[in-house]
């Protein structure tokens, strides 16, 4: 019976995680399926004037007389028209639709001593750029057609077409988020999301030290993630230890931090300590002051000539210098200096944050355990703590993910040292800052770009799992 | 109202962004940040030289900007459109300038290439050509050398003393101090025992990409096994040599940690700051192998002087530069030999060009740039010059790929692993094949 009780619940997760799978390829199918019957409709229902908007846009509007919302569309796709057929150079790169068929190939002509070679790294991400163009050409064409067809039915009803007049005023009044959005979207879509799908296109390329500027680089496939899982070199033998390193230094910044701040404001906000506010600020000095700065600070400290071991060796404790960071005889002596200075600058935050929570735990909570007979301790372990996780959970994920990719306190205390014989991964190397040793020391776009995918697979598969199981998730504003 | 004024804003925020994005660039020159200064006056004189000259004025801004040379060409590889148009490069960077189709330009100017051709030492011919597609060209116009030397502190060790490792090791001992600090552990610092020769017949049986060959590398002959093992000796004393430490050999010197340091002209001034007027400069020193060392044909007794990898750095143009009619006739001025004296003379920039040891006096007298120039002229005897400039592989294989950490283990004997000859020269076998293949087996 104990084993059936197990398994069920198992067996009802992965049978939701399929339906889920199913349910998002059916709805996707759906989708299109009636946006599809939707065109047809439209082509088959609408004027002559949205007929011809299939082919040219903004016809539709100029035959219901929406003169300067017709040009506009008409505008665009002359101006979509003339970039992909002109197909500008940038950079001696052409975009246009030459970019689509450079995206393919990533460059043929090798060049020689006078003239140059084509750019690979430049036809990828031009290729990625046409691509964002297509996608929002296409939005404004199907934003024409619906635009034509609707200004039909508003016929077909007896009401009038609207002019760009109301149009304008519509975009600065009862739609005026589209307004104030649109650039914002366009932004992401320029400096986020063409950005990451270049850097994900190249893991799947030879772009590394030996194709830099000069010389051509092309497609390999899966090739680089091959070389993650099997072979004899560096990412094979390394990757397994770091991602390893990376996750218990996650586990530990984030708990250790979370833990001692927690124990700290409670501490501060015990009725028997005086001068609260002081000791609030002490421990709050050190956000004051820039992170970098009380990181190289501490790396002084601890340098084998800084002042902490002269202290030692002038009380007796130590023989000789020891190193505790980059250069330390046994990796662990460097990881547990990096996690204590971590909880020395991390714990402020979480102190700073429960003290908030704590001055506003309701009152009400704390009577009725009193009228139901709970002691201070009980209060304490059944109120107090749950309230607090409760309202720090997302904190919480948001610290662990944080921390699985953070760079400035490996970075900037030890560089990834000490390193391994031989490797360019250093044992206190996380994956963020070995991603950065291969990119900006070694030019290793392609097997940086794979850790970087495989980083963001680790942190979003992370994220969702605890996001989705936790109780701030489940139960939202009703803490119980 | 408040809405449209909201819209205008982010309108001309936009348009702002834009047109920041369309200035028009300088003609932009990179050089190491000790020279910043000096080159700034330099083109500043050249620019007044031009327009007093020509009719019309010189047509464009210049920015000379510091960079860290060691660097410049990654940096200039990783966008070559917003590169400088004239940069400075270690001459070992050039295979990675030049693969595929070259990312830069060739010496094309009669006059330049007379100048190249009269001024340059013949040893550095071979390291500032490469080949393009088949065709042999002339890339790097050289202006300064360098090699590594010995900064010590002139309070503990004698004039004496500093000839030997042993006479430095014994100063050591007597002041309880550490021999000899390390910038870096890597492939360039750890030179100046891998290179080490027999001080008499100024032979070594090491090979590093000789001939330009990729597999033509050797480093496990009789001689470089027995120089491990006394550099073993070396780095296990408690007395000896130190690895990097985290605090720097800057403070290592600064504070009497240790009384040595190897290190290039590039770190003058900082080791200036750290041991004021006890600063003292030397070649490197020699080193005796005692019967402990000896292994083979290197018996114990030979003396060896260390070496080093020694460089020109080198002034390289960008391929296809919008400006590029203006750019070799100001590397003729900035590599003239008045030049080149005038760098030593403000910036200690050791000049490159053929017999400045005999015509410059600058070399001559007892002030430490004097010390400095004659110590690193002396080393070129003892060293090679850095041979990875004719592939890109080579950097990337000889100093990216483990090969130095496996030398700084035999070095501290880490693990007890490398204890007998055997062992070592195992290690050093393998070595060879990083060097030869970037991975270890």
């Amino acid at each position: 019976m104990e084993k059936q009780a197990i398994q069920i619940p198992h067996n009802q997760s992965l049978a939701r995680f399929f339906k889920r799978v199913g349910m998002f390829f059916i709805d996707a199918w759906r989708g299109i399926k009636q946006r599809i019957i939707d065109f047809v409709k439209r082509f088959k229902n609408g004027s002559v004037g949205t007929k011809l908007s299939h082919v040219i846009m903004g016809f539709g509007n100029i035959y219901h007389k929406q003169i300067i919302k017709g040009l506009i569309y008409f505008l665009i796709q002359a101006g979509f028209l003339t970039f992909m057929i002109v197909a500008p150079e940038i950079n001696k790169t052409p975009l246009g639709f030459v970019s689509l068929g450079n995206l393919i190939t990533l460059g043929t002509n090798p060049g020689d001593i006078f003239t140059d070679p084509d750019n690979s790294m430049l036809m990828l991400l031009y290729g990625v750029v046409a691509i964002g163009f297509i996608g929002m050409f296409l939005f404004a064409y199907f934003s024409n057609l619906k635009s034509a067809y609707l200004s039909d039915l508003r016929l077909r009803e007896g009401k009038k077409p609207r002019t760009f007049k109301e149009d304008i005023h519509e975009l600065m009044d009862s739609r005026f988020h589209i307004t104030m959005l649109t650039p914002a979207l366009i932004g992401i879509i320029m400096f986020t999301m063409l950005p990451t799908i270049f850097m994900i296109l190249i893991a799947f390329t030879s772009y590394d030290s030996m194709h830099e500027s000069g010389v051509l680089f092309e497609w390999v496939g899966f090739a680089n993630f091959r070389s993650i899982f099997s072979g004899t070199g560096e990412i094979a033998k390394r990757f397994g230890s770091v991602l390893s390193w990376t996750l218990i230094w996650a586990f530990f910044a984030t708990f250790t931090c979370y833990i001692g701040g927690i124990m700290l404001a409670l501490l501060i906000n015990k009725k028997k300590v005086k001068f609260k506010k002081f000791w609030r600020t002490i421990f709050i000095l050190t956000i004051a002051l820039p992170q970098f700065i009380s990181l190289l600070a501490m790396r002084n400290l601890l340098g084998e000539y800084g002042p902490i071991n002269s202290m030692l060796i002038r009380l007796g404790i130590l023989d000789s210098p020891v190193s505790f960071l980059a250069q330390a005889n046994n990796a662990w002596t460097a990881r547990i200096t990096i996690i204590a200075i971590n909880f020395w600058i991390g714990v402020p935050y979480t102190m700073l944050m429960t003290t908030g929570i704590l001055m506003n735990v309701p009152a009400d909570l704390y009577e009725a355990a009193m009228i139901d007979g709970a002691t201070k301790r009980q209060a304490f372990f059944h109120v107090t703590i749950p309230y607090i996780l409760f309202i720090t959970t997302p904190y919480l994920i948001t610290s662990f993910i944080g921390n699985i990719t953070s760079f400035n306190v490996i970075y900037l205390l030890t560089g990834g040292l000490p390193n391994v014989p031989g490797y360019e991964a250093g044992q206190t190397d996380l994956l963020v800052t070995w991603l950065y040793k291969l990119t900006i020391d070694k030019k290793e776009y392609n097997i940086g770009s794979v850790i970087a995918i495989m980083t963001f697979i680790i942190t979003a598969t992370a994220t969702l799992l605890t996001y989705r199981r936790s109780k701030t998730y489940k139960e939202e504003d009703a803490f119980q | 109202m408040k809405r449209l004024t909201l819209f205008v804003f982010l309108l001309l925020s936009v348009i702002t962004i834009l047109a920041g994005c369309s200035s028009e660039k300088p003609l932009l020159i990179w050089v190491g940040s000790e020279s910043e200064a000096f080159y700034t006056q330099k083109m500043n004189d050249y620019v007044a030289l031009y327009n007093a000259s020509h009719e019309e004025k010189f047509p464009y801004r210049v920015a000379v900007k510091a960079v860290d040379t060691a660097s410049a060409g990654a940096t200039f590889l990783d966008d070559t459109e917003a590169g400088a148009d004239i940069f400075t490069v270690p001459h070992d960077h050039l295979g990675r300038l030049i693969a595929g189709a070259s990312s830069i330009a060739p010496v094309q100017s009669a006059e330049l290439l007379a100048q190249i051709e009269a001024n340059t030492p013949e040893i550095f011919f071979d390291y500032i050509k490469g080949t393009v597609l088949g065709t042999e060209y002339t890339f790097g116009i050289p202006i300064i050398a360098q090699a590594l030397i010995l900064y010590y502190n002139k309070s503990l060790i004698t004039e004496t003393q500093v000839q030997t490792w042993e006479g430095i090791l014994e100063a050591a001992v007597a002041a309880n101090k550490q021999a000899l600090s390390l910038a870096g552990a890597d492939g360039f610092n750890n030179s100046f025992l891998l290179l080490a020769r027999n001080a008499q017949t100024l032979e070594s049986s090491v090979r590093i990409y000789a001939d330009g060959t990729l597999l033509d590398c050797f480093a496990s002959g009789d001689d470089t096994v027995a120089i491990m093992k006394w550099g073993q000796r070396f780095f296990t004393n408690p007395n000896g040599a130190k690895p990097p430490s985290e605090s720097g050999w800057e403070i290592e010197l600064k504070d009497g940690i240790s009384i040595s340091m190897i290190g290039g002209a590039w770190q003058f001034q900082a080791a200036q700051r750290a041991l004021g007027s006890n600063l003292g400069v030397a070649k490197l020193p020699t080193f005796t192998l005692t019967s402990a060392d000896a292994y083979g044909t290197a018996e114990a007794g030979t003396v060896f002087q260390s070496g080093t990898f020694y460089d020109t750095k080198m002034f390289v143009m960008k391929k296809n530069s919008p400006r590029a009619a203006y750019l070799e006739d100001i590397l003729l001025y900035l590599s003239s030999i008045e030049v080149q004296e005038e760098s030593f003379d403000q910036v200690a920039n050791l000049p490159i060009y053929k017999n400045a040891v005999s015509e410059f006096s600058g070399f001559t007298g007892e002030t430490l740039s004097a010390k400095l120039a004659n110590a690193q002229v002396d080393m070129f005897q003892f060293g090679i010059p850095q041979p990875f400039g004719k592939q890109s592989a080579f950097n990337i294989y000889y100093y990216s790929k483990g090969a130095p950490d496996l030398i700084m283990e035999i070095l501290r004997n880490t693990g007890n692993n490398y204890t007998t000859h055997a062992q070592i020269k195992a290690k050093l076998e393998v070595i060879e094949t990083i060097w030869k293949t970037g991975a270890q087996n």
